[in-house]
């Protein structure tokens, strides 16, 4: 019996409800193995966010909550203040982690709050049809920037701002999806951080959209290529 | 002209809403009063959408309704949300390349059918099943079909610019028109997603492909080192191919099972051969 899927997975679910080739199913994966390998399954909670990103809330067979488009850092630090025993997960998307999210996350690096982030940046607003977001690399084509995506103000690089203000302890890392098995480590370490130092971590994924930038999976892993020229990727704050 | 209730219901991305926008044009044109009502919710894609449509020569005051005259189906999830719109009058067209009779709702006596989808596939390509079916429909409520090929070239005129992509549509919507339906005896449903487990082995390694779940987007066989995995025949869960691996080239690497969102395939060495390893080593 070959395990194609991680444990902690929903069965019932499956097939999901993200689109053919979405980064979501990738970056879900690694936090599955994850979870699977720490085994805290029992023992976590995931915050989802609004946007593409809320489609995972039946993905994993874990306790999850809905929350209002932007508070899901700000609910999972309550949860976490709550019952500190538990392992604290918001899971968003980049429109609720830079766009209407931001303070939340950066007070709670601030404040060095013990919960992981793990914000998808896919550079648009995918659930809504693909418009230009803050995260949006200049010069690309969207529905509401058909003459590229002005050079300045495009293309936010939000873990090196959280970084730069960030407690000592914290862990802050950029991964992609080209690369799982180290998106997989980031993540392992990501939660360790949260249980042995009682610190923030935060962890942005470089991800594809294949349906909103219209494209077949070899063109989406020649564009992220690109993407993480823009975005250096690696541990920007934190152990190696 | 009688006034229809119509509801045209199948998978999100299928063209449900380009149908029903077509055909409503297509009646204004034509001078009929004509509503459309599109529904689909945040899981906009990847998920049954429904459209519905009321047609009459009288001035429209309710644009929704209970109880539809005809029911039009293009995938098997795509029932559920419909099931509450048909009673015995209601006439159900649906893919019978897809969709077994069996699996319709008991209450109901007419059926039409066409294996919509699987001609689709094999005459023009998979995304020509939203004109097919638009001629269809345009016979069973007898529009002139001159104006709803109009509408179609001015809804899809962007698109039309490609000669090759114009003349496939063209062909498409003129074999809709003349398309027998069936009535009594139906096409079995071949073209279906496979709903068991493909299983290989050979060569120390043992390989799961769950057409169920995969959604056909090629990432695996992108990132396969070896080039071991090929689209094949069978059909997943978008009726799309599913990929099939050959283990001979396969080096069990593992990059398939990583970076596959859907959680459709996975290869491992197996476990008698890597035990007797150990042994060796020791």
């Amino acid at each position: 019996m070959v395990q194609t899927m991680p444990k902690s997975w929903n069965k019932e679910t499956k097939p999901h409800m993200f689109c053919p080739g979405c980064g979501h199913g990738i970056v879900l994966k690694q936090l599955g193995f994850a979870i699977d390998k720490l085994n805290i399954a029992s023992n976590t909670t995931l915050g989802i966010d609004i946007g593409c990103s809320l489609l995972a809330w039946n993905f994993l067979n874990i306790n999850t909550v809905q929350t209002h488009h932007g508070r899901t850092t700000a609910t999972m630090i309550g949860y976490k203040t709550a019952k500190p025993k538990r392992i604290a997960i918001a899971y968003m998307g980049d429109g609720g982690g830079y766009a209407i999210g931001l303070q939340s996350l950066l007070y709670a690096a601030f404040r060095n709050d013990p919960i992981t982030v793990i914000l998808v940046n896919n550079g648009n607003y995918g659930m809504t049809g693909g418009q230009e977001a803050p995260t949006t690399m200049p010069g690309d084509v969207t529905p509401t920037s058909p003459e590229g995506a002005p050079e300045f103000g495009s293309g936010f690089k939000g873990p090196e701002l959280v970084a730069s203000i960030a407690h000592e302890k914290a862990f802050i890392v950029r991964a992609t999806v080209s690369k799982p098995l180290v998106l997989n480590s980031m993540i392992d370490k990501a939660i360790e951080n949260q249980i042995k130092n009682n610190s923030f971590s935060f962890i942005e994924v470089l991800s594809i959209c294949p349906t909103n930038w219209k494209m077949n999976a070899k063109q989406c892993f020649e564009k992220i290529d690109v993407m993480e020229k823009f975005f250096p990727t690696g541990i920007l704050k934190g152990e190696r | 002209m009688k006034n229809f209730r119509i509801v045209i219901s199948g998978e999100g991305g299928q063209g449900i809403q380009t149908i029903a926008k077509i055909i409503s044009n297509a009646c204004f044109r034509t001078g009929l009063f004509c509503s459309f009502l599109p529904s689909f919710g945040v899981e906009q894609r990847g998920t049954p959408s429904v459209a519905f449509l009321t047609i009459s020569d009288q001035k429209l005051l309710q644009p929704t309704f209970d109880i539809a005259d005809i029911v039009m189906v293009l995938s098997e999830r795509a029932l559920k949300p419909v099931v509450k719109y048909i009673n015995p009058n209601t006439t159900i067209i649906f893919d019978s390349s897809t969709i077994a009779k069996e699996s319709l709702p008991k209450n109901t006596f007419k059926y039409n059918a066409a294996p919509m989808a699987e001609y689709a596939s094999q005459k023009f390509t998979p995304k020509a099943i939203n004109i097919i079916a638009t001629a269809v429909l345009t016979r069973k409520i007898n529009l002139n079909d001159q104006n709803v090929w109009a509408e179609v070239q001015n809804t899809l005129g962007a698109k039309f610019k490609d000669k090759e992509i114009f003349r496939i549509n063209k062909e498409a919507f003129e074999f809709g028109l003349y398309l027998i339906l069936e009535t009594e005896k139906f096409t079995k449903p071949t073209f279906q997603t496979k709903h068991k487990i493909l299983y290989f082995k050979g060569h120390g390694k043992s390989a799961e492909i769950v057409p169920e779940r995969c959604k056909g987007c090629g990432i695996c066989i992108l990132k396969c080192p070896v080039a071991a995995l090929k689209f094949s025949q069978d059909l997943g869960f978008y009726s799309l191919s599913v990929p099939h691996v050959d283990l001979e080239k396969c080096i069990a690497c593992g990059n398939c099972k990583n970076y596959c969102p859907d959680g459709a395939i996975a290869v491992e060495k197996d476990k008698i051969i890597s035990d007797f390893l150990k042994q060796e080593q020791k």
